[in-house]
């Protein structure tokens, strides 16, 4: 098994991360709390790279990570990672649009348990960005795709103000644009589920970035906190998380491209292994800012949210082990 | 990124494969989960035997050439070898100082004299040990006070080394000794090799936590030990406990995984016996233990990359923590699947003959050994996350 990316890989990278250093900075996602038309601008930075939805999924990861890093507020998931690939698994001719960046959409599939399975309900929950794109691809419960323009829609207010979830009601006149299978759609979720872990860990290292740069400079006691074994021995745990979940996710990315047979189960430990560092990062981040870390004016709380906003999407821990368990046992 | 190595590698696994087929002795394919606690013989003549075979067609240390027990292999080659020995459970040596530690040291640092001991310690001919911890330096080695004294061509050693594997059976050892005592703790050490049949050198068992005599203590009075046995510089000594395999260290974690991965299999096969394989919470923390051990295998595999790229990975600093942890977490779980029978260890009553028990006690062997864990936690803040000293 061989982590090392290509030169193509670091370009992809390097020029993603300084893309959203010089164009999201922590001033939008404050902007973004009351504004919502506030994320626009990035979108069209980052339609560049709409041809993800059907690229590799280490690349995929790899721009996912940096968008993590940042907490960025942006349609790019709900189009790369969703409305992309389900395009793709149906042959939709709008497809090449979506890759050029010029057209976007989003997947409206979880009812009203929150879980993203083919399901009979109309009124489908937890559906990203459905109120700021041209489409939203309902999924019915014969996995029957229907593409709606600008059906009812409701924000779900949650603990994240960096992403915006939607009740979507999909009774409504729309376009049949074909069935996808049950493998197909397995598959696309499988990736989304890797590339939002992908995301958590990019949160989970801005936490921990924040976190060593704040232990290191803030003085108590005549020496800086990060001297300090309670301290040092809580960062060390942070970044041990966060290492192994970075692993655990290009990981499973390489085994979903591959078509390997450990993809299944690799997902599963990708999303859990991110979800456990990213709450780690949150919950001990917070602790090593102390009074601060709890301030609305300190930018912390952006990614403790986004932390806590994508564990809870597309399955959180518990529910990755237990699925896992199921592959297992 | 990719999954699978290429085809020069896959030859080398075809060719150890084989040699493994022909060669491995009944006793070496038993998949302990550890090493080193049987009862009696400390050191089997069977393994005995296969260290020197192994030796002898070159897969002893494949890193190292021919005449030290090796065949040139590439790292990439080295890890395959790791990787296929740890997935078969099957061990090199029961005595893991001699070729691991000594050898390497020896290798370096030593004078001709010195280095024309490896061989035989590779090969597993002459049994090493290694002075190091003593009753006050623990964790804190740098305070050791056994102290060496020039007294003509001879040093003279006094003091007490403890927790001093393979001690009862080593004909030598490679003993950290302080020289002198008026620097800073890490500036006056040096590093002897001392014949064990020395006069002067007392050894006396030690039973560890589950009552197999499986270290010693060594005591030290006035035992005189040849000037020209002082490896590397007079008080040069601490820089030479960091020594072992350069080009395995990327791979130290594949035993560690190997081990996890093999409990996680019988945890699985425990809890179907037990009938509680559809308990929720044992299924989640089965699952745990699993998903763990996947992103920790990935971890190693990370941290490969970053030594091929720059000579060394902050990635394997945090394999020994999470590996002996998690190890730990496993048998405890083992035990608890088993309700009321978690703690017997008798052969008719208890599952595996106390596996999950006995296993438990002595994973706390990893989690303290070469480092606590929280040495290890030190260690990654201050030089892998560069947070100041306290």
């Amino acid at each position: 098994m061989d982590f090392t990316l290509t030169s193509e890989q670091e370009l992809l990278r390097d020029s993603v991360r300084a893309l959203l250093a010089r164009e999201c900075p922590t001033s939008l996602l404050r902007a973004h709390i009351d504004d919502l038309g506030a994320g626009e601008p990035l979108w069209a930075q980052l339609r560049e790279f709409a041809a993800l939805g059907t690229g590799a999924t280490v690349d995929l990861c790899l721009v996912m990570e940096q968008l993590g890093y940042v907490a960025a507020p942006s349609p790019f998931f709900a189009i790369t990672c969703l409305y992309a690939p389900v395009l793709a698994a149906i042959g939709e001719s709008d497809l090449d649009a979506v890759l050029a960046g010029e057209a976007t959409g989003t997947v409206a599939l979880a009812g009203a348990d929150g879980a993203w399975h083919a399901n009979a309900e109309s009124a489908k929950t937890f559906v990203p960005d459905a109120a700021t794109v041209d489409l939203v691809a309902a999924i019915d419960a014969n996995r029957a795709v229907t593409l709606l323009a600008a059906p009812p829609v409701r924000r779900i207010e949650t603990l994240d103000t960096t992403r915006q979830l939607y009740d979507v009601e999909t009774g409504v006149p729309g376009t049949a644009a074909g069935v996808i299978s049950h493998d197909a759609l397995s598959g696309v979720l499988e990736r989304a589920t890797v590339a939002l872990a992908a995301e958590m860990v990019g949160t989970a290292r801005r936490l921990f970035d924040m976190s060593l740069a704040y232990a290191t400079k803030r003085v108590q006691f005549g020496v800086p906190i990060g001297s300090f074994q309670a301290i040092q021995h809580k960062l060390a745990d942070m970044s041990l998380d966060v290492e192994r979940a970075w692993s655990a996710v290009y990981y499973a990315a390489m085994t979903i491209d591959a078509v390997a047979d450990d993809r299944h189960r690799a997902t599963h430990a990708a999303k859990a292994s991110a979800g456990e560092a990213a709450t780690r990062a949150a919950k001990d981040g917070v602790q090593i800012h102390g009074g601060i870390g709890f301030t609305w004016e300190h930018d912390l709380q952006f990614f403790i949210r986004r932390a806590y906003g994508a564990e809870a999407l597309l399955g959180p821990t518990g529910w990755h082990h237990d699925r896992l368990a199921d592959l297992l046992m | 990124m990719h999954l699978a190595w290429g085809p020069d590698e896959e030859a080398f696994r075809a060719e150890l494969l084989a040699f493994l087929d022909e060669h491995t002795p009944m006793e070496a394919r038993t998949r302990r989960d550890f090493q080193g606690c049987e009862d009696g013989e400390v050191i089997p003549a069977w393994s005995r035997a296969w260290q020197a075979t192994l030796f002898d067609h070159g897969w002893m240390i494949p890193g190292y050439p021919p005449e030290l027990g090796g065949r040139d292999a590439t790292p990439v080659q080295t890890l395959v070898y790791l990787e296929e020995m740890a997935a078969r459970g099957i061990p090199r040596s029961m005595h893991f100082p001699g070729y691991a530690i000594v050898a390497p040291t020896l290798l370096e640092h030593g004078t001709d004299e010195q280095r024309a001991l490896v061989p035989a310690a590779i090969r597993g001919d002459t049994v090493w040990c290694i002075g190091m911890s003593e009753p006050n330096a623990g964790s804190d080695l740098a305070g050791l006070t056994t102290r060496a004294e020039l007294d003509g061509d001879d040093f003279v050693v006094n003091g007490q080394k403890v927790w001093t594997s393979y001690a009862t059976v080593a004909e030598k050892c490679c003993c950290y000794v302080r020289t002198d005592p008026h620097v800073p703790k890490h500036k006056g050490i040096s590093l002897l090799v001392v014949d064990m049949d020395t006069p002067g050198i007392e050894v006396r068992p030690l039973r560890h936590i589950t009552g197999v005599a499986d270290f010693a203590e060594v005591f030290f009075t006035d035992v005189r030990v040849p000037r020209t046995n002082l490896v590397g510089a007079p008080n040069d000594g601490w820089r030479l406990t960091q020594g072992s395999l350069a080009h395995e260290r990327a791979g130290l974690w594949v035993e560690g995984v190997a081990r996890l991965e093999q409990a996680i299999t019988g945890l699985i096969d425990l809890a179907h016996r037990r009938g509680v394989a559809g308990d929720p919470v044992v299924r989640r923390k089965i699952a745990e233990a699993s998903s763990r051990a996947t992103s920790l295998r990935a971890l190693g595999y990370k941290g490969i990359t970053s030594f091929a790229r720059q000579g060394a990975s902050p990635e394997h600093s945090y394999m020994k923590l999470a590996t002996s942890e998690a190890g730990k977490a496993c048998f405890e779980l083992g035990m608890e699947i088993q309700g009321a029978y978690g703690s017997v260890v008798d052969e008719e009553r208890g599952e595996e003959a106390g596996r999950w028990a006995l296993g438990f006690l002595i994973s706390f062997a990893n989690t303290i050994a070469g480092g606590t864990s929280e040495i290890q936690r030190n260690i990654i803040a201050q030089r892998v996350l560069g947070l100041p000293r306290s």
